[in-house]
């Protein structure tokens, strides 16, 4: 379908060469799409030279920041961007996988291993996901969003009312990854191998998700969003897919928060559980577009390094203020996302429309 | 017991009796107007057969089983479909998409099931639709909008077709030709139920006709028949609506 559209050159033979092998799993692209996607990953593969080399080493710390948020974000994407059930509530579940690292630990056993904590903090976010889902998905527009909202505010006070456990305000020491690859010891200590560990767990996830947002089920989400009474009336049970949606976003956003614990080495209700984490994560899939997967892989990044790199020259408080004013002045104005608008502009430059969903 | 098969029927809203006591039955093959002024609960019967209303009292069977609390989308499994008198394509996805939704697996492992690029061709191209199917259907006529929603609802191979007023806004020409299409679906052995309010472009097309007023039973028999029962008259008169 797309090379007698095409214009011809290496960049396009190449794009068709994924098209013919890939296209039908993540979607078509073009030669400007696939050269943006390409370079992209590029650039981040090798960040921890082209980094060094600029005297920048400082910004590899941001970009394992970014990579967790993306995670965050996409999880939150294929759920609530997907499905319309817009989530006030998302950091409940980074933030349950954060604190079961941090209880298991605290008080379990100090030496546990990472591969055992993990695991069993992604299956804490699966249940708390499915906990709020599977009572709340009957909800219908704003009183869905309020459930949300309101278990994320139990989580947070939670956090104090048990502070013997948690540590409170102040938090619980999780310290590093440590753990063993192939008979080589991988730590976060050092900052190149963090910021793989995180880099490399958000592009498997990005790819899953892709997977699933351009099959049947992405399909099947999207028509809910739309108009779920007609999903019913095509014989598919839409209660059964908004609770797979939940499954989907609550597994990333359990290894999103185990992430991100170790990478703060402290777990603690101001970074996990705040209602502004919640809201982060939204602006971030906002920014980049929604209902997309890619689109809040470069809102996270935008987001983390304009907060981290840039907006500093506002101050400390400053800076969240510049944040949300970005924020605001894309809903106002780029309401579908600047990296959706970028998409569209190089479908255009191609001629033909590219992997998006709409 | 028939292919599809009412027992006293009722649907209650608050003190509001919208469908009383109604049984009626159709077998494989036959194709029954359900016809009654506006307001006399035509619509309501099909919201309660495809669970989108909970039944007040008596039950609903279809091919042998028992349908009256089933949920909309075990419906749809059982072999019935509806062609709802609003039209709700989803204006985000393309025509040809709109059809293939209503052919994708109720399977959340299932990835790329789903009818194949020449099946839907296939089942636009029942209602005429093969040009269309990149087109979104906001940008159809609203003719090729309702050939959709019969398109979508054929494409769940139902072995019932529950038709709510599907000439609605159409002109006799356009009227004419998705009553030639209905005709090939009974070849074809599609059962069908159609609800009129109007009894001019139905006579024409169904073998059977029942007719309701204020949710009760008035009257059944073929079409002559009931063109001639007074009762039936009467009612429409009430309502000053025309046959």
């Amino acid at each position: 379908m797309s090379s007698d559209t095409q214009t011809g050159g290496p960049l396009e033979s190449v794009a068709d060469g994924y098209n013919d092998r890939f296209g039908h799993l993540f979607g078509e692209l073009n030669g400007p799409q696939f050269a943006l996607l390409i370079g992209s990953l590029a650039v981040l593969l090798v960040a921890p030279v082209w980094t060094s080399l600029l005297g920048v080493g400082g910004l590899l710390r941001t970009l394992a920041l970014a990579s967790i948020w993306a995670i965050l974000a996409m999880a939150w994407d294929i759920q609530s961007g997907y499905t319309g059930y817009i989530s006030f509530g998302h950091a409940v579940l980074s933030g349950g996988a954060a604190y079961t690292t941090a209880m298991l630990v605290a008080h379990v056993n100090p030496d546990l291993p990472f591969l055992v904590t993990a695991p069993i903090s992604v299956l804490a976010a699966l249940v708390i996901g499915l906990v709020i889902a599977v009572p709340s998905l009957r909800l219908r527009g704003p009183y869905f969003s309020l459930v949300t909202f309101v278990a994320g505010l139990i989580f947070y006070q939670l956090t104090y009312a048990f502070s013997g456990y948690t540590g409170g305000e102040l938090g619980q020491r999780v310290g590093r990854i440590e753990f063993e690859l192939a008979g080589a010891q991988v730590t976060t200590f050092d900052p190149v191998t963090r910021y793989y560990v995180m880099l490399v767990p958000m592009l498997v996830i990005a790819v899953a998700l892709l997977y699933v947002a351009r099959s049947n089920v992405g399909m099947i989400l999207i028509a809910i969003r739309e108009n779920e009474e007609a999903v019913a009336a095509a014989g598919i049970d839409t209660t059964k897919f908004k609770i797979w949606s939940f499954v989907l976003s609550s597994i990333p956003m359990g290894v999103g928060g185990v992430l991100l614990a170790h990478f703060y080495g402290t777990v603690n209700p101001l970074n996990f559980l705040l209602v502004d984490r919640s809201i982060e994560i939204i602006a971030m899939a906002v920014v980049g577009g929604m209902s997309s997967i890619l689109g809040p892989i470069g809102g996270a990044f935008l987001v983390i390094v304009l907060r981290e790199e840039v907006l500093g020259v506002f101050g400390v408080t400053g800076r969240w203020v510049a944040l949300w004013t970005v924020v605001l002045l894309v809903l106002v104005f780029a309401r579908d996302g600047l990296f959706r608008k970028l998409w569209h502009v190089l479908g255009d430059w191609g001629r033909i429309d590219g992997g998006d969903d709409e | 017991m028939s292919f599809f098969e009412l027992d006293g029927l009722t649907k209650r809203f608050g003190g509001l009796v919208a469908v009383d006591a109604l049984s009626m039955s159709v077998d494989r093959g036959e194709i029954v107007g359900l016809i009654g002024p506006n307001g006399s609960g035509k619509s309501t019967v099909f919201n309660c057969t495809m669970g989108r209303y909970t039944v007040s009292d008596g039950s609903i069977h279809f091919d042998g089983r028992e349908i009256t609390d089933a949920k909309t989308h075990e419906v749809v499994e059982h072999g019935l479909a509806r062609v709802s008198q609003e039209s709700n394509p989803i204006d985000a996805m393309s025509v040809g998409a709109n059809i293939k939704l209503f052919t994708l697996p109720n399977s959340v492992t299932s990835l790329r099931g789903g009818a194949s690029e020449k099946e839907i061709f296939r089942y636009a191209a029942r209602l005429d639709l093969e040009n269309k199917l990149h087109e979104q259907p906001d940008e159809l006529p609203h003719a090729d909008v309702r050939r959709l929603e019969v398109a979508k609802a054929l494409a769940t191979e139902p072995e019932l077709l529950l038709l709510d007023e599907p000439f609605a806004g159409m002109n006799q020409q356009e009227i004419d030709g998705l009553v030639e299409k209905f005709e090939e679906l009974r070849d074809e052995g599609v059962t069908m139920i159609v609800v009129d309010h109007n009894m001019g472009g139905l006579m024409r097309l169904v073998d059977r006709v029942v007719v309701i007023h204020n949710g009760t039973k008035i009257a059944a028999g073929d079409p002559e028949e009931i063109a001639e029962n007074e009762q039936v008259r009467r009612a429409y008169l009430g309502s000053s609506e025309a046959m």
